[in-house]
């Protein structure tokens, strides 16, 4: 795993408050002549600061709530710059508390003659957007912009969730000058601080003594009657901390990349503790230990497992035959995933609750596998649930109940762990849907206990092609292709021949591959997910080879030979992920014309990257008028970090060059 | 007054009596229904029932059976609504393969969710929807919505088949409205299809089919609209969000939308009219002075789209867009329309489809039509169209979203149907000229210059504002036959007056050339390959079309590497034929200089399905051609 190299870079260092002020309101002359961002030319608007204060305070009515003030200021360099004149924020509606977004102070500055000329957004540029029942957004759009206007705005939020805090992005598909985010909380609230992304950020934390009034009334028994009136001044700690960046260039998304957002510097808070007086500390989260326990003991998670009932009759004859584990396993897995289908929605807790998806049939991630776990365990085996990161959702590297928004189940057999997901028609043990294939995740057992658990694949998913073909003397071509897919090369294959009609996936074959024409498809293994699935054709071509002069070339493979480099970026920021190690093999018989010989022959060659990191070998040998070739391209590992890039690319197109060398043919 | 009430409940009866009696198993459903099909429409009924000008009823019973995931979208369980119009009912019954009733989804279980989507900021539409986890398949679907809306002045469309690769085993469409409204109807793409119209008077109109089996799209097919049947509708006398309008002709329509709903939307600030004069200054030609003003116009504003009740069809007002700065298209071509005015050049609101696909205003059915508005400027016999969302596009171009279409033109005396620009095959231009060196080794090293013109400007212009790494992504894709590409000094020369857009591009790569023993091979047309990508089709149905062609013409000089000798030219070609003309040609300069000349004309235009193939050989011809091969020996 690479997340040493990541948290080195995390560390965070401390310096003092840089002197220098943002204000809205005072844009300068200087900011509005600019005509392109100094360090980033080509970008079309820039963030010249965004300041955010987040404060836990308390107040009479709704006791403590989380107030979050953000003043922007954007400059638009360039037209295709306006879409940051539109600004949307999202707010929550759910649970009957609503969060309260203000917007204020929303101004485009333009230079007008050389004076700056300010147009305050009126009510006519703002909305208020009811999506669903679930959220809303608060909309504006600023007038009067125009090349190299400036915007500011301010927003506040007012949020019941004291337990969740908006993320602040410090960087985003535009430069950022200057961003800082200061919080207020007071000493009853510990937060778990946590920074994704590669910026360095300065932070400086400052505590001081800070104190709420509590009005109470009593109503006093006796003749008077009435209402007496008494204040409580309650005075504790509170810790402010500042973080900021300056400079920060803009992100742009690569080829290859499992989720951007994982390299956007991020800060996200999560509450770990709540220690009122006088009363026993909760906490929530510090350690993965200890998230892993929080999660556990929620009701819609821990007590889901429990369940046994609903199903126990339903489930007993299917195992009564079964003897090994591996039986176990299967009859279990498939059982789920016949019995209930996942409606889209993720998370690792319970939607509907095991017992009532299991009766409609349906259910979110959580209520899937959380069943799929308590069923094996019904069916004596070893096994727990496993939560998980997707590749959307990014990857965390702080412990926090957040992190995870998907949960599959692990069974701990003698041979290492099964892990198990019932929410995809095509995955099987250990070969999981590719959206769980993400660094990381957290096994819970029962006592409470976790531990991690390596989620990338380390078996290597095979292509094994086997082709035999003839080339006459007019250069046409005509063979017969077998081909294997093993591991998760089965599984995309079977995603994507899945409920696609025959004649279309042919014609897709045909056009993909030449314009080659097939005859004598058959599938082999297609529904059987223990087995390797493989496809048989024969085919016709007549644009696979080229004829010049009286000679014949050929591409000894055909039409998978690669000619393209999928790395064409000169260089690379982000690690490549390939999702899980592969390996491309080929055997290749070709047989050539009489009245030919070979005048030339691609020569045997062998490519390896340092550190085992992947290979190439090409072989071909020839004997009478039949040429053979084996030729496999083996990437070993999931996950290649940057560093590397250079040498994958060269190998890449070190196999090209090989792929696209031609045997020569010529007339005897 | 009790034959129409009469008339109604004996609507409601025979709906109810069909519903009772239906089986949703999915044993019923004919094996041909079944073939290519994600889903079969096994009920596919609209009723619509127009009380007065202001009013109209629509009920839908939709009855769908899907086999996979990929028929889900032909269920259309959701119903848009806003502030003229009201769902009165909605629900849905979800059966399982063999009728039994599994699911009822009752109106407050429907998702309600704002519908605002794409480039509109906000909107006050909302749309009603069905969410459902299909358990297994196949499953079916009976839907029922009932709407009312004061707006008549769009009647639903009607198509009797809504897309690919789902069949329609019944289809009915009842129409019934006052027959002092000037009621009236177009039927499209009727000719192969069993429609039956078994009802059309003056009061009620009604059609009935069954059996439209499912069909599968074909590449560089008309669009749907052009192919499935439908029926177009319209009322002469109609509502529109608290207007009455008419339209019996497309002047008394023109007229209407002139007066009742342009209105006083133009005028401006006295301060803004001065400004405007004084930029235009002394300049006399309309045409001249309308370019200073798109100029303005261009500065000064953004594209916006905010779209609230009449808003959806009544511009912002001019002085509303003056101080704000952004607008949606009617906003902009109005605003436009008034700086215009304020110079005494005049101008009208243009109304049409804006689409790549080329689509018409249906010239003889007046009705409200479009998605889009443009500004006309008379321009001698002619017009000079201004697209007025864009802040880049050359005075009076119209790319490919506007161009080549019937348009309605709104005039004060009233509205007239007119063609836009169209752009002739052989002004859609680019011209390569360019040289390369290959050097011992294979390398390639090169500069090319590349002008676009007509609607290929539309398709290049826009790379100037790319940012690097898209830049950097679009010539490695644009030049994918160079692998190993490496880009070196890229300039750009917009000429905004002559609608022409010039790159200037260095490139290299190594290995270019693949080296055998002592022979080097490459393809001579380095720069300019067509891919020939036009897909083979088994059994092609629908007739083909080409919407735009061009001419591409190039000229390269090619250097040959010292100490090597030509073993291999390919031989000069010329292919002509309905679908264009292509031609190539080498010419020996000296030993180490070749010239390369290749012109390539295709030619816009409807074919038939059987000429289908008979295209693709053609450009097949011409890619192979294009990769012809030159092969070096070492000397």
């Amino acid at each position: 795993m690479k997340i040493n190299q990541l948290t080195m870079i995390l560390l965070f260092s401390v310096f003092k408050l840089s002197a220098q002020e943002f204000r809205l309101g005072k844009v300068s002359v200087a900011e509005l002549q600019e005509k392109m961002y100094p360090s980033d030319t080509s970008a079309t608007a820039a963030i010249l600061y965004k300041k955010g204060v987040a404060r836990v305070e308390y107040n009479v009515n709704d006791g403590f709530v989380l107030v979050t003030d953000v003043e922007t200021r954007i400059k638009i360099y360039k037209k295709e710059g306006y879409d940051y004149a539109n600004q949307s924020i999202g707010y929550s509606i759910s649970g009957g508390l609503k969060e309260n977004v203000q917007i204020q102070d929303a101004v485009t500055f333009n230079l007008v003659d050389g004076k700056i000329e300010k147009t305050k957004l009126k009510s006519d540029g703002e909305f208020d957007e009811a999506v669903n029942k679930y959220y809303g957004r608060k909309k504006i759009t600023m007038p009067n912009v125009k090349e190299g206007s400036i915007i500011e705005f301010r927003y506040k939020v007012r949020s019941p969730y004291v337990s969740w805090m908006r993320d602040w992005k410090f960087q985003y598909d535009i430069p950022v000058k200057h961003s800082e985010l200061t919080t207020y909380f007071p000493e009853y609230y510990v937060f778990n601080v946590m920074q994704k992304g590669f910026a360095n950020l300065k932070v400086t934390t400052d505590k001081k003594a800070a104190s709420i009034m509590f009005t109470n009334k009593e109503r006093s028994d006796g003749k008077a009657g009435g209402t007496t009136f008494s204040y409580d001044k309650v005075e504790y700690q509170e810790t402010k901390t500042a973080y900021v960046g300056d400079n920060l260039p803009a992100m742009k998304d690569e080829s290859y990349v499992n989720n951007i957002d994982n390299y956007t510097t991020t800060l996200s808070h999560e509450l770990s503790m709540v220690k009122w007086p006088n009363t026993p500390i909760k906490s929530y989260s510090s350690d993965w230990n200890s998230v892993a326990k929080t999660i556990y003991d929620y009701q819609d998670f821990g007590d889901e497992l429990n369940k046994t009932g609903y199903f126990e009759n339903d489930l007993k004859p299917l195992l009564a035959d079964k003897k090994t584990d591996d039986e176990k396993i299967s009859a279990v897995l498939n059982y789920v995933k016949s019995a209930v289908k996942w409606n889209n929605l993720f998370g690792y807790s319970c939607d509907n609750g095991v017992k009532k998806a299991y009766k409609e049939k349906s259910g979110n991630i959580g209520d899937i596998n959380l069943m799929l776990t308590a069923m094996l365990r019904y069916a004596g085996l070893n096994a727990n649930p496993v939560l998980v990161s997707t590749r959307d959702n990014g990857i965390s590297l702080f412990p926090n109940r957040t992190a995870f928004n998907y949960v599959i189940a692990a069974v701990e057999t003698t041979n290492g762990n099964v892990l198990l997901d019932a929410t995809s028609k095509y995955s099987y043990p250990n070969i999981l849907p590719y959206r769980v294939l993400n660094w990381e995740g957290r096994l819970i057992r029962k006592d409470g206990t976790s531990e991690s658990v390596d989620l990338m694949p380390k078996k290597v998913s095979n292509d094994n092609v086997f082709i035999n073909y003839s080339v006459d003397a007019q250069g046409k071509v005509a063979g017969n292709v077998r081909r294997q897919y093993t591991d998760y090369n089965a599984m995309f294959y079977r995603n994507e021949i899945d409920e696609v009609k025959e004649d279309a996936y042919l014609e897709k074959l045909e056009n993909d591959n030449n314009k080659i024409e097939v005859n004598d498809y058959t599938r082999i293994n297609e529904k059987d997910l223990s087995l390797p699935t493989i496809e048989k054709f024969s085919f016709k071509g007549e644009n696979l080879t080229e004829i010049i002069g009286d000679k014949i070339y050929i591409n000894p493979m055909l039409f998978f030979t690669k000619t393209q480099n999928s790395f064409k970026q000169e260089t690379r920021e982000y690690p490549v992920d390939f999702g899980y190690p592969f390996a491309d093999k080929f055997n290749i018989s070709i047989s050539i014309p009489d009245g030919f010989a070979v005048e030339t022959l691609p020569a045997p060659t062998i490519l390896a990257m340092e550190d085992n990191l992947g290979s190439f070998k090409f072989n071909i040998v020839t004997s009478g008028n039949i040429l053979q070739l084996a030729i496999v391209h083996q990437i070993n590992e999931a996950i290649v970090s940057p560093e590397k890039y250079e040498m994958l690319k060269e190998y890449y197109q070190g196999m090209i060059a090989k792929e696209t060398e031609k045997i020569v043919l010529k007339r005897i | 007054m009790k034959t129409p009430f009469i008339a109604l409940f004996f609507t409601f009866f025979t709906l109810t009596s069909y519903a009772q009696k239906s089986n949703y198993s999915i044993l019923t459903i004919a094996d041909s229904l079944k073939e290519n099909a994600n889903a079969v429409v096994r009920l596919d009924q609209m009723d619509i029932t127009i009380g007065s000008q202001r009013s109209m009823n629509i009920k839908v019973q939709r009855i769908v059976t899907v086999f996979n995931d990929k028929g889900l979208n032909d269920i259309d369980a959701y119903q848009h609504y806003d502030k003229t119009t009201s769902v009165k009912s909605i629900e849905a019954i979800v059966y399982d393969a063999f009728g039994n009733e599994i699911k009822k989804i009752k109106k407050k279980d429907f998702r309600d969710q704002s519908a605002v989507s794409g480039s509109t900021l906000f909107s006050d539409s909302r749309v009603l929807y069905l969410e459902y986890t299909p358990v297994s398949y196949p499953f079916t679907v009976v839907y029922n919505s009932e709407t009312e809306t004061s707006n008549t002045a769009f009647i639903p469309r009607w198509y009797f088949l809504g897309g690919y690769y789902v069949s329609v085993e019944k289809c009915i469409l009842n129409v019934t409205y006052p027959n002092d409204l000037g009621f009236k109807k177009k039927e499209f793409n009727f000719s192969n299809f069993n429609i039956k119209k078994t009802v059309d008077s003056d009061t009620k109109l009604s059609y009935e089919t069954s059996g439209i089996l499912a069909r599968k799209p074909e590449d560089l097919s008309p669009s749907s609209d052009d192919l499935f049947p439908k029926v177009m509708m319209g009322l002469e006398k109609f509502h529109l969000e608290g207007f009455d309008g008419t339209a019996t002709t497309w002047e008394a329509f023109g007229k209407w939308y002139g007066d009742k709903i342009l209105t006083g939307t133009t005028t401006l600030p006295e301060e803004t009219k001065a400004k405007i004069k004084a930029i235009v200054g002394d300049e006399k030609d309309p045409i001249k002075k309308a370019k200073i003003i798109y100029d303005y116009v261009q500065k000064k504003s953004r594209y916006v789209n905010i779209a609230i009740g009449i808003g959806g069809w009544k511009p912002m007002l001019a002085s509303d867009v003056d101080r704000l700065g952004y607008g949606d298209c009617k906003a902009l071509s109005n605003y436009t329309k008034a700086l215009l005015q304020a110079v005494d050049v005049p101008s009208y609101n243009t109304i049409l489809y804006g689409d790549s696909d080329k689509m018409n205003i249906q010239s003889d059915f007046v009705s409200m039509q479009g998605n889009h508005m443009i500004l006309a400027i008379p321009n001698g016999n002619d017009y000079t169209f201004l697209e007025c969302t864009s802040q880049d596009n050359p005075f009076g171009y119209q790319g490919t979203f506007t161009d080549d279409r019937d348009v309605l033109v709104v005039k004060p005396e009233g509205g007239q149907i007119v063609r836009t620009k169209i752009y002739d095959d052989k002004g859609n231009i680019q011209k390569d000229k360019g040289t390369y060196t290959i050097d011992e080794n294979g390398h390639f090293s090169g500069s090319i210059s590349i002008t676009s013109e007509g609607s290929q400007y539309n398709k290049k212009y826009r790379i100037e504002m790319y940012q690097p790494t898209e830049k950097e992504a679009h010539y490695k894709e644009y030049w994918d036959n160079i692998n190993n590409l490496k880009l070196g000094k890229i300039t750009f020369t917009n000429d905004k007056e002559n609608v022409r857009f010039t790159e200037d591009v260095q490139v290299s790569a190594i290995n270019y050339a693949s080296i055998s023993a002592n022979k080097m091979i490459f393809a001579v047309d380095a720069f300019n390959q067509n891919t020939g990508n036009v897909k083979r089709i088994r059994n092609r149905k629908n007739p083909f079309q080409i919407q735009r062609g061009y001419l591409d013409s190039d000229e390269i000089e090619i250097n040959l590497p010292t100490g090597f000798a030509i073993e291999f030219l390919p031989s000069n070609y010329e292919l002509k034929g309905k679908f264009g003309e292509y031609k190539t040609e080498i010419i020996k300069k000296d030993n180490n200089k070749l010239i390369y000349k290749r012109s390539m004309l295709l030619n816009k235009g409807k074919y038939s399905s059987k000429e289908y193939d008979e295209y693709r050989l053609f450009m097949e011809q011409v890619a192979r051609n294009d990769n012809a091969k030159i092969i070096l020996t070492k000397i």
